[in-house]
């Protein structure tokens, strides 16, 4: 059976089992690969599954709309089931809201539950890293002299427009009340001004330290075609180098920028 | 007629740019291809189109639109001018044109914004007929086509099967570019050649009356089920021009923003007290058709719908004005036929 | 010219109404712009009162357009520009912009009997209504007022409940929510729309009402069964605003901008609009 049949054999399952009342996965729609919802056995011909399939459907489990209809099936690629896992740990969801559809681009591993899925994370994908492309670029950003650096982000976030997709598309960026939208005080600016663009994106990149699963949605979601992932690598490379943390490996694991340890360096307190 | 060869679509832009021009034209940058200032060695993308739109350029996503200094809980006004640079936006798709007189309206219909006004009157629009499309184009289903000459001052088209441009110049701004232009447009005459074919998705007159009389259809949770609230639909719109003010001050001197604002968040319609009359993603994506094909066209007789197809292509999750309003054509004619028999 | 800019206004007196409601008097610092003002208000408009380096907020005049020295508006501090302006000081500036929005039909009530119905903070904007009918008292029947608050401490221009109180020709009834009354408190202890279906049948009359959600939705029924038609019940709305001159497209409710068609609709037009976004 083929990857996307068997995915199709198992949402339909769940769904007429009543073990999902809905099911995340994707379909194909003028050549893209986009999200669909459903809530209907019948409809589980219309999910495909290839290397296009970019959307971290993780991010749907904020939405009140799908929240109502849990427990749900979630179709999931290894940086996605982190992002689960994490979910998880972090209590947005209940550890049995979801089960797993886990596929990665050559093989299906089947329905699963959150701790089967960690297991399976644990066991074949436990050293996941960046393609080789992208490692190359964060040295390259590594090796740059501070105001080199500072001149290089500043020039790659003057094409932002706030439209705020790379939020919109991150299953991490379940506040309420982001950052952005407080405005007693105005944390970030909401112009079009190096000032503003560069602690948007800065700010969103430090909030998900240790959170992200590097699953490239964000920088697929951005209109104006920003280095997210460049970014975000950046910032995993040094958690990785730091703190020897990454996230959704363990359910009960604690968020990094949200614990300490008593053995934690502070030798910056001066 | 005016001729430009196809390979010298750069010495025109370097020609503007002698007589004073700022030229936007679609870059490559990277993956994407944007409307941006052409700088020599710029190579412009002809085919396609562009993230962006012509309206960055007449109403940008923010400006400084009061000033003030402080001095405790006292303030003195500063001057504010609208930034107006001769400007010329060259080889946009017809729809982009067209959308500007969307924006007209909307910054001119009771009361006229003068920033917005300032940067229009220095703006000359030259668009560039389509002998392609994609899968996204809808133009031909909310009255356009591509070649529509509405909102540009000038229209290039292709002829000669891509080897060289009609320029034809159609109001005054285009003549004046024309002139400016100079030598680099030549005397001579060719035909056009066939623009492309973009079959209709649905009928805007069918979707309308739908949309007028169904506000409260389970339908919306359908057409807005994958949608995750951002903004990357109504920015990238050509028509789309809702904004935001915002003030941002030190202790001696405070700035007015203007910008960009979207229907598509939450915060658009918060109130203080907290209530939120369009508090789920649902009833904010039906605000967004309905704006652009239902409340619009009744209170302006103008269509907010340009068919650029960039909502469909941008969006992370496929949602688009087209898929919405295809959706309710097809439920249109099931319905239609269900009675008929 | 720069239809944003606001004038400057200065601000001559603040008073505390009620926990966190403060009404401000404010002089036009421009004669100019005064008289452009007094030109064109007339009752119901709105304005945004604001301040540079916070933004500003929208609320109604509350002051009628008989009065022109100067204006008033009265508000609760809720969020950040309402805490900058309350932050203000007497003889300190503010930025006004105004009038916006359309206005009560008055000229077409002369002769009818008036009934004002308010709850709570909503009094302002039909606080400036009834001193433009009782500056103008010979033109209007007879002039009703039921007010209430959820608590004695929420009422609002308590001062002024006493003028209107005193007056021969004004019917005035006060109520407050039930576990909202003192000892010393001498009016209702009811809610406003209970309250309503006490009053007599209505005959040549019109209603102008304010207030919360909750408190229209339930007045609505009431007034109609006491013979008031939606076309002859108005009310003024709310809405999230910015530009205040029908661009930016926050306020926009159906066909409708509430900053240009509104504040002020009858309950007829009201019912045209679609309810899930009022």
């Amino acid at each position: 059976m083929s990857i996307v049949d068997a995915i199709r054999a198992d949402a339909a399952g769940l769904l007429q089992t009543g073990r999902a009342k809905l099911v995340l996965g994707y379909r194909s729609r003028r050549g893209q690969r986009v999200p669909i919802l459903l809530t209907d056995a019948a409809g589980a011909d219309q999910l495909v599954y290839d290397a296009e399939c970019r959307q971290n459907l993780a991010a749907y489990l904020r939405k009140p709309e799908v929240r109502q209809h849990f427990p749900v099936g979630v179709v999931a690629a290894p940086p996605v089931m982190r992002s689960l896992v994490m979910l998880s740990a972090e209590s947005q969801i209940a550890a049995d809201a979801v089960t797993v559809l886990a596929v990665s681009e050559n093989e299906y591993h089947g329905a699963l539950d959150l701790a089967a899925t960690v297991q399976l994370l644990r066991e074949k994908y436990a050293n996941l890293a960046p393609n080789e492309e992208l490692l190359r670029k964060v040295r390259e950003v590594a090796a740059m002299s501070e105001e080199e650096r500072a001149a290089f982000w500043t020039e790659q976030f003057s094409k932002c427009t706030r439209c705020y997709a790379c939020r919109a598309a991150c299953p991490g960026c379940y506040c309420q009340w982001c950052v952005a939208k407080r405005n007693v005080p105005q944390w970030i600016s909401t112009a079009d001004l190096a000032h503003g663009t560069f602690a948007w994106n800065i700010t969103r990149a430090f909030h998900h330290a240790g959170r992200c699963t590097l699953c490239g949605a964000c920088e697929a979601a951005c209109p104006q075609g920003l280095p997210l992932m460049l970014l975000n690598a950046c910032v995993a490379e040094c958690v990785e180098k730091e703190f020897g943390h990454k996230t959704g490996y363990d359910l009960a694991e604690k968020p990094l920028i949200g614990s300490w340890r008593p053995d934690d360096d502070d030798g910056f307190v001066r | 007629m005016k001729l430009l060869r196809a390979d010298r679509l750069a010495d025109l832009a370097a020609a503007l740019a002698a007589q004073g021009y700022r030229v936007i034209a679609p870059i490559r940058q990277g993956r994407i291809v944007r409307l941006a200032e052409w700088r020599p060695g710029a190579a412009i993308e002809t085919s396609g189109i562009s993230a962006n739109s012509v309206k960055d350029f007449l109403f940008p996503r923010s400006e400084i639109i009061d000033r003030y200094s402080l001095n405790g809980g006292d303030f003195v006004q500063q001057e504010v001018s609208p930034e107006a640079i001769k400007t010329v936006v060259l080889a946009v798709r017809p729809c982009d044109a067209e959308s500007v007189s969307v924006l007209d309206t909307v910054f001119n219909w009771d009361s006229n914004d003068v920033f917005y006004n300032a940067r229009r009157e220095a703006c000359t629009v030259v668009s560039l007929a389509c002998v392609r499309a994609d899968e996204h184009c809808f133009c031909t289903s909310v009255g356009g086509s591509p070649e529509s000459a509405e909102g540009a001052d000038a229209v290039l088209r292709v002829a000669g099967g891509g080897d060289k441009f009609i320029f034809e110049p159609l109001t005054p701004k285009g003549h004046a570019l024309a002139e400016a232009a100079g030598g680099v447009l030549a005397e001579g005459v060719a035909a056009a050649d066939p623009v492309a074919e973009i079959p209709r998705r649905f009928d805007v007159k069918t979707v309308t009356e739908w949309l007028n009389k169904n506000f409260d259809s389970p339908l919306w949770q359908e057409f807005a089920a994958a949608c995750l609230g951002c903004g990357a639909c109504a920015y990238a719109c050509p028509s789309c021009h809702c904004f935001d003010m915002q003030d941002e001050s030190t202790r001696k001197e405070s700035v007015r923003y203007r910008n960009w604002d979207t229907c598509g968040l939450a915060l658009f319609t918060l109130h203080t007290s907290g209530h939120n009359p369009r508090s789920t993603q649902t009833a904010r994506w039906r605000q967004r058709v309905m704006h652009k094909l239902s409340y619009i066209p009744q209170r302006f007789n103008l269509t907010a719908c340009m068919g650029c197809g960039r909502c469909s292509r941008l969006c992370p999750n496929g949602l688009g004005i087209s898929e919405t309003c295809e959706k309710i054509a097809q439920l249109c004619k099931a319905n239609h036929e269900g009675r008929a028999r | 010219m720069n239809i944003y800019r606001p004038a400057a206004m200065r601000l001559l007196d603040a008073r505390e109404e009620a926990p966190d409601v403060r009404t401000f008097r404010l002089e036009f610092l421009d004669g100019a712009a005064r008289s452009e003002f007094f030109s064109r208000y007339r009752v119901g408009q709105f304005g945004l009162y604001g301040v540079p380096g916070a933004g500003e907020s929208t609320f109604c005049v509350a002051s009628p357009p008989t009065r022109q020295e100067y204006i008033e508006c009265t508000f609760r501090k809720n969020g950040r520009v309402t805490q900058a302006l309350q932050d203000r000081e007497v003889g300190q500036m503010i930025t006004f912009r105004g009038p916006y929005g359309n206005c009560f039909p008055m000229d077409s009530w002369r002769g009818k009997n008036i009934l004002f119905v308010a709850g709570g903070i909503a009094l302002p904007p039909v606080r400036s209504v009834i001193w433009n009918v009782l500056d103008r008292r010979s033109e209007f029947g007879g002039v009703t007022i039921v007010y209430g608050a959820r608590t004695v401490a929420d009422l609002v221009y308590k001062h002024e409940l006493e003028q209107w109180a005193a007056r021969p020709d004004v019917d005035l009834v006060l109520t407050v929510d039930p576990g909202g009354e003192t000892p010393e408190w001498k009016g209702q202890v009811a809610f406003v729309p209970n309250l309503l279906k006490a009053l007599p049948a209505a005959t040549n009359s019109v209603a102008v009402v304010c207030g919360p959600p909750i408190m229209i939705k339930l007045s609505l029924p009431a007034l109609r069964g006491l013979g008031f038609s939606t076309a002859d019940i108005y009310t003024t709305l709310e809405n999230r605003m910015k530009c205040g001159v029908g661009k930016c497209g926050r306020c926009n409710v159906g066909p409708m901008y509430v900053c240009k068609d509104g504040p002020v609709f009858t309950a007829e037009q009201l019912e045209t609009l679609p309810q899930g976004d009022l």
